[in-house]
């Protein structure tokens, strides 16, 4: 078995200007939409440090506080998350997760709904993302959601609560992945793994 | 006592009180009392923070002997006041054996509590105290939990590789550590998340096939398992508790003794959001004493007879039954990651990934009430362990002191958090 042999040799794959995005006309000003700007655009230096406490009171909070009136009138919505997750670079090919439509807008539900205003910092809020593995054996889909739920989660407040699973029938063993992905003790280990951890830097390296 | 008069009487109330200084700024995952004395042993990254519960403060931080994340950590039960043992169980895949002697305290026997306890973060010096003495090497991938038996005589590790090892110090004095492997217990399907070691309650000495030590694994195969010692010295498996829809998070043994000495309870907390409580089906259930009906050789005592010359196939009739006597209320939106069940009032409390404490009560026709539950018990961070101490600080009166219990919860927010139980 030659180990460079790819699970999916031909996906399909959507231009990068088909996908729904506000993160380009948004990136000039400075409102609400880029308050987490300085942590989607910067380094990821949350890898050497995995989920540090540190990181989100020292940035998420105090942006938090200072844009509460922002924050009132405008929650993270779904087309949020999706800019924040559909830049991932898929760990077999040199493009995101947006364009192999592994990630879609409609596969992504936030409870309680954006439309209901946005929840105070202690309102705990669900974000579920179904991935479509671009086939139904890929074997990286593990690592897929990983890097989907490991985004979020350095990224989000700590309100919130990231759920991953693969999009029903998408995967043979679809509900083995899911329950790894919801474990938070793997999860946190997986994160201690340095050749994991190697691929899924790689993966959120194009991440805006 | 016909009626609950109790339950409608009191109502216990869960009051936060200002967490344990410092703050550990990073995710902590499990939190251990000392059995008697007034220490807390915090786990977070690769290091364990020891905290005084006289001063609310940093007491000692054990640092430098892992590679990865600290899980847990276990007090070495039943020795003097003036030496600690702690063992913790790590991500990457071995146990480590820590050693603090006071030297002065052991020469003078005068105050010895004060001299261990009584630090008021002295961190540095704390530092040089303890001594990093052995590592357990043995598990394939991360180690989850580390439990000592109720004697201190065995230590019971277990790890996503999904096995049960067995340790027993078998060096000549205490302080000579040399530590053999006396089970590998494999017969979970999934990582072994949790392991429990029945306490040493009147119940627990059965006259029975068995040794007296039980354990108790909870795991992501979604099951529970009991492990008894048998007449050959080894470790069995003797029941699958089935019925979780998840993950089994953890397993608590009741501390509390029962009446007529009836074998301890289990609580089982899960990926499911439920507990669950399990209990051990006797003969003669509901009398005082079947010592009678186990030797007069009946049908049902065939579970109890001795195991010699019966081959392994065999054990399969010797297995004890446990059955779900209780679900309690529902209370959580999603996992259950830590429940405690306290050894002196019998409250249970449980937490996790909602983030909320909650606080239960059984009633006297064995169902469970939801006394109180508090929302953001760590503000919007999840909360990854729960646990019953004894309260030591100045806060209460001195005559309370060691004797009342609270609450301590740890999170992902570093913070460790006392809950007082208050009784309106």
């Amino acid at each position: 078995m030659a180990a460079a042999a790819l699970d999916n040799a031909n996906p399909t794959i959507l231009s990068a200007s088909q996908l729904p995005t506000r993160q380009k006309k948004t990136a000039p000003r400075l409102g609400p939409d880029s308050r987490f700007g300085d942590l989607i655009f910067s380094k990821p230096s949350y890898f050497s440090q995995p989920l540090s406490v540190d990181d989100l009171k020292a940035v998420s909070w105090p942006k938090l506080n200072s844009y509460e009136d922002d924050f009132a009138s405008d929650p993270i919505d779904e087309q949020e998350i999706y800019d924040l997750i559909s830049t991932i670079s898929d760990p077999e090919h040199p493009v995101s997760l947006g364009q192999l439509s592994v990630i879609n807008l409609p596969d992504i539900h936030i409870t309680p709904s954006p439309s209901l205003g946005a929840p105070s910092p202690n309102t705990i809020v669900q974000v579920a993302v179904e991935i479509t593995p671009t086939i139904t054996h890929c074997s990286l889909a593990t690592v897929i959601g990983l890097g989907v739920r490991v985004r979020l989660e350095q990224a989000l407040p700590p309100n919130y609560r990231v759920v991953v699973r693969c999009k029903e029938n998408s995967h043979s063993q679809d509900d083995q992945v899911n329950k790894q992905l919801s474990d938070k003790e793997r999860v946190a280990a997986a994160l201690e793994n340095d050749t994991l951890k190697g691929v899924l830097d790689k993966m959120l390296e194009t991440c805006a | 006592m016909p009626t609950s008069a109790s339950a409608t009487t009191t109502a216990e109330r869960l009051v936060a009180l200002p967490p344990l200084r410092p703050d550990l700024h990073e995710r902590a995952w499990f939190s251990a009392p000392h059995p008697t004395l007034p220490l807390l042993a915090t786990v977070h990254a690769k290091s364990v923070t020891v905290f005084s519960l006289t001063t609310l403060s940093s007491h000692s931080n054990l640092t430098g002997g892992h590679t990865r994340s600290v899980r847990s950590a276990a007090w070495k039960p039943n020795l003097p006041p003036h030496k600690l043992c702690l063992v913790t169980g790590s991500f990457d895949s071995t146990a480590g054996l820590w050693r603090w002697e006071d030297e002065a305290a052991a020469s003078s026997s005068a105050g010895l509590e004060v001299e261990v306890t009584g630090r008021d973060g002295d961190s540095e010096k704390g530092d040089q105290d303890w001594e990093f003495t052995l590592v357990l090497e043995g598990h394939d991938s991360e180690i989850k939990t580390c439990a000592f038996s109720p004697s201190g005589a065995q230590l019971a590790t277990c790890s996503r590789d999904k096995s049960v090892w067995i340790w027993e110090d078998i060096g000549a004095s205490e302080a000579d550590d040399e530590w053999e492997t006396i089970a590998v217990l494999n017969e979970h399907e999934g990582d072994v998340k949790s392991l429990a070691w029945c306490p040493d309650v009147p119940g627990r000495s059965r006259p029975n096939t068995y040794g007296h030590d039980v354990l108790a694994s909870a795991s992501y195969d979604n099951t529970l398992r009991v492990w008894r010692e048998d007449g050959d010295a080894e470790w069995v498996c003797v029941a699958v508790l089935e019925g979780h829809e998840g993950t089994v998070w953890g397993v608590e043994w009741e501390g509390k003794p029962r009446k007529g000495s009836m074998f301890p309870r289990l609580l089982s907390y899960s990926a499911d959001g439920t507990l669950r409580v399990w209990t051990l089906t006797q003969q003669g259930e509901g009398d005082n004493d079947d010592d009678d009906a186990e030797q007069s050789g009946t049908a049902q005592a065939r579970a109890r007879n001795p195991l010699g010359g019966i081959p392994n196939t065999m054990r399969q009739s010797l297995r004890e039954e446990w059955v779900c006597t209780a679900t309690l209320p529902k209370v959580h939106s999603s996992d259950v990651y830590s429940a405690a069940w306290s050894p002196v009032t019998g409250l249970i409390a449980s937490t996790g990934s909602d983030g909320v404490l909650a606080l239960y009560k059984e009633k006297d026709d064995c169902s469970w009430t939801l006394l109180d539950s508090h929302e953001n018990a760590h503000g919007p961070y999840e909360v990854n362990h729960v646990a019953w101490c004894r309260r030591w600080d100045s806060g209460i009166d001195s005559d309370k002191r060691g004797v009342e219990e609270m609450l301590i919860t740890t999170g992902d927010d570093g913070v460790v958090r006392p809950w007082q139980v208050a009784v309106d």
